[in-house]
């Protein structure tokens, strides 16, 4: 009776759901899995040339990519200039959640009998939403301290954001800033906290820069650039296409001319150091202006700098000591601990020791031990912002949980069948 | 119940997870943060009829001229001092200038007024060119001097004595309008931390020191500096070609001869070879007196050209990689550079 209604449930459902039939279908899922395995395949192999960042924008954070066939590879000297379609991660992984959801309502029976199969399919169903909402919102982001004192920012890794900084007022700063996404259509910007319009002429993920004698070409980016640094340290800069590679250091700039009403006041370049601007003093004093361009501007001072993209924290950490342990007789490392502060939000004090695998949690972040210098005494972590970090867990304990269900429950059931038959003597 | 609840709501659930698959629309931001920059901060209001002097001088802070229908005149100052200085010696500096014998407390006393604008109050000196006395374009110089805590600002204003008559109102709004804060101390630590190809990290191997020493030719300028790289050039010509040349150094073989060779040839588009084409790009070549290779390879429009010195605990490439053409110019500069490398020890020896 109990599986007649359930039957007839499972057939009220398919009869609801129609549409759902062609999404549930089980070929469906097989080509999908198929395909995510071609994907894994090109995506290694791209790894190579592009690099991991590369491979990931290209063929896992897209609907699709375009892959040609390796030149070195049999037959490549005639297929590497076709251009060959790759469904992205971003479509499979949609796809998959699609179809397994439509499995799950127009093709499972929902019975005890399978509540296993069904807890499986719906952890595999959270791992692949789990992981689209990683993709979508997880942040990393670094914390540069030096010893003995404070920050309450973290800037990230990729992206950076023009800064505009009015620091005129002794007891606050006034900060603009515009995102990258944003420089990159260049044109003009208007703001109403600006009292000035930026028109945007280059921007670049990625250039090459030197500071070259009076009276040396420079290219036509660079040329443009009558003041600030650009222009006093008689900076060239050349547009280069940005490394995906590990190693890799992308220096952003920009070129952009301020206009008070339509009076156009100058045109100034700005670059962008990935390890932080406060670099720049040390790469050359000619240079150490970067950090901060002053622009005086109807009796204010602004500061203008192309800077990773950085976040204010409601809470401040302060480094009290570092300690750097090799293994003995060489120079490998065998832990980084960082000795710190957590200054909260009530003005409470936190004391922690972060190290290597142990990190410190707050606020929704984790910061690991990244980066270190004795000599110079400062402290780099590593912050990740990923609010749906449980995600993956759960989905595991669930579709664990469903296999031990499924596995239990066939094997009460071959046991009591067992039971009942008559010994064989 | 539960069908008919997922019938309903499924179009809604299904919207709901594009909406929030869909990233945040980037927006320019505003926020306040407590005071970050410890630069000194001086800012001004300048009258319609004043222009700014864009190349700034010795100690000014700021330059200014006035602007007249004969073109632009006289000179307006903002000189911070640190350290506090005596009025006497100020107006000796402007009064040697204007033909004043050198001032004394007394003679200075019946010269000097207090000044107030807005809420500060500024020492006041008026000198007027002792040379030319009778003549209508004397040379006057207004000098305001602003004593804060800790520092002390100086504001000259040089000109005709006419336009600086004309020009006081004009100088007095400016003093009002200035804002005026010295740099703040900064700690014993630096603010800023060493470059990061320096620090030693979880991953990265410790640095190797550079045992050697190289003769670097004339057309070659520095490169962008790299963790990876001990030294670093780069050539380029006027048709945009260019050529990146390192020296870097690893434990070990790194792979070892074939492995590189091939590794640098794909950078150029060249197919890979074996251990018994290698001869095709690879040659011996003793280099800092050791048994070293010399790797020449040319693509259609790339080339690499390498010196490889596999030493008993660690590898040195010298690289060049680049335009084509180029890199043909450029080969007998890059064996003289390979050629001129030994070890310092050596060379102090030499």
């Amino acid at each position: 009776m109990k599986a007649s209604r359930n039957g007839s449930s499972l057939g009220q459902r398919r009869k609801d759901f129609k549409f759902l039939l062609p999404l549930a279908s089980i070929r469906l899922t097989l080509t999908l899995l198929s395909l995510s395995m071609i994907l894994i395949f090109i995506a290694t192999l791209e790894q190579v040339r592009i690099g991991i960042r590369g491979a990931l924008a290209e063929y896992f954070e897209s609907f699709y990519g375009i892959w040609y066939y390796p030149e070195k590879f049999w037959g490549g000297e005639f297929l590497h200039n076709i251009p060959l379609p790759i469904p992205g991660g971003y479509l499979l992984g949609g796809l998959l959640i699609i179809n397994l959801t439509s499995a799950f309502i127009v093709r499972f029976q929902w019975t005890m009998k399978k509540v296993g199969i069904q807890l499986v399919h719906l952890g595999i169903i959270l791992l692949l939403v789990g992981q689209l909402v990683t993709q979508a919102i997880q942040e990393e982001s670094r914390m540069q301290i030096n010893k003995g004192e404070e920050s309450n920012y973290i800037e990230r890794f990729h992206g950076v954001e023009l800064a505009l900084r009015e620091v005129s007022d002794p007891n606050k700063e006034k900060v603009v800033t515009i995102p990258q996404e944003i420089l990159e259509n260049e044109g003009s910007l208007i703001d109403q906290s600006l009292p000035f319009t930026i028109k945007v002429h280059h921007f670049g993920v990625n250039c090459d820069f030197d500071i070259i004698p009076p009276g040396k070409p420079k290219s036509n980016i660079a040329k443009m650039v009558n003041r600030g640094v650009g222009h006093s340290a008689n900076l060239n800069i050349i547009d280069k296409d940005e490394d995906f590679s590990s190693e890799g250091m992308n220096f952003g700039y920009l070129v952009f001319e301020l206009f008070d009403q339509d009076k156009s006041i100058g045109n100034w370049m700005t670059i962008a150091h990935p390890a932080g601007n406060q670099v720049w003093s040390q790469l050359s004093p000619k240079l150490s202006d970067m950090s901060f361009q002053s622009i005086r501007h109807k009796g204010k001072l602004w500061g203008v700098t192309l800077r990773q993209k950085r976040e204010y924290l409601p809470f401040s950490i302060e480094l009290l000591d570092i300690e750097n342990e090799y293994y003995q007789g060489t120079e490998i490392p065998f832990n980084f601990e960082s000795d710190i502060n957590l200054h909260l939000e009530d003005n409470q004090t936190r004391r922690a020791l972060v190290y290597m695998n142990t990190p410190l949690r707050h606020g929704g972040m984790t910061f690991y031990q990244y980066q270190m210098n004795d000599a110079a005494n400062y402290s780099v972590f590593q912050v990740i912002n990923n609010p749906s970090w449980l995600v993956p867990y759960i989905a595991c304990i669930l579709v664990s949980i469903g296999m031990l269900w499924q596995f239990s429950f066939h094997l009460v059931k071959f046991l009591r069948k067992n039971s009942k038959s008559p010994a064989n003597a | 119940m539960f069908t008919n609840l997922l019938k309903k709501k499924f179009p809604s659930l299904l919207c709901a997870f594009l909406f929030f698959s869909c990233s945040e629309e980037p927006s320019i931001q505003t926020y306040f943060i407590p005071p970050e920059y410890d630069g000194a901060i001086v800012t001004w209001n300048l009258p319609d009829t004043w222009g700014e002097n864009p190349d700034l001088t010795g100690p000014m802070a700021g330059s200014f001229h006035v602007k007249t229908k004969s073109g632009q005149q006289g000179r307006i100052g903002v000189m911070p001092f640190r350290e506090t200085v005596s009025t006497i010696d100020v107006a000796n500096m402007f009064g040697r200038e204007m033909g004043y014998p050198s001032f004394t407390e007394e003679n200075l006393a019946s010269i000097l007024q207090e000044k107030k604008i807005g809420n500060r109050t500024f020492e006041w000196l008026h000198l007027n060119s002792q040379n030319d006395s009778g003549s209508s374009s004397r040379r006057t110089a207004l000098l305001a001097l602003l004593r804060q805590e800790g520092d002390t600002w100086l504001f000259p204003f040089i000109a005709d004595q006419k336009l600086v008559m004309q020009e006081s109102d004009n100088f007095i709004r400016f003093l009002d309008s200035c804002t005026l804060r010295p740099e703040k101390n900064k700690p014993i630590l630096a603010k800023s931390p060493p470059l990061p190809s320096k620090p030693k990290t979880q991953t990265a191997p410790p640095p190797i020191n550079n045992p050697w020493t190289w003769t670097i030719p004339d057309s070659w300028t520095k490169g962008n500096p790299s963790s990876m790289r001990i030294a670093s050039f780069k050539v380029e010509d006027q048709n945009e070609g260019e050529l990146d040349i390192s020296v870097t150094s690893f434990p070990g073989n790194v792979g070892g001869l074939l492995a590189n060779v091939n590794r640098w040839i794909g950078q150029i588009d060249l197919p890979p070879v074996n251990q018994s084409s290698i001869n095709q790009y690879c040659n011996e070549r003793t280099l800092a007196g050791n048994a070293g290779h010399l790797v020449e390879a040319y693509g259609k429009e790339k080339a690499v050209l390498a010196g490889i010195l596999f030493l008993e605990s660690e590898s040195w490439f010298f690289k060049l990689i680049g335009d084509r053409q180029l890199a043909e110019k450029e080969k007998t500069h890059f064996i003289d550079f390979i050629d001129s490398v030994v070890l310092k020890a050596e060379a102090k020896k030499k």
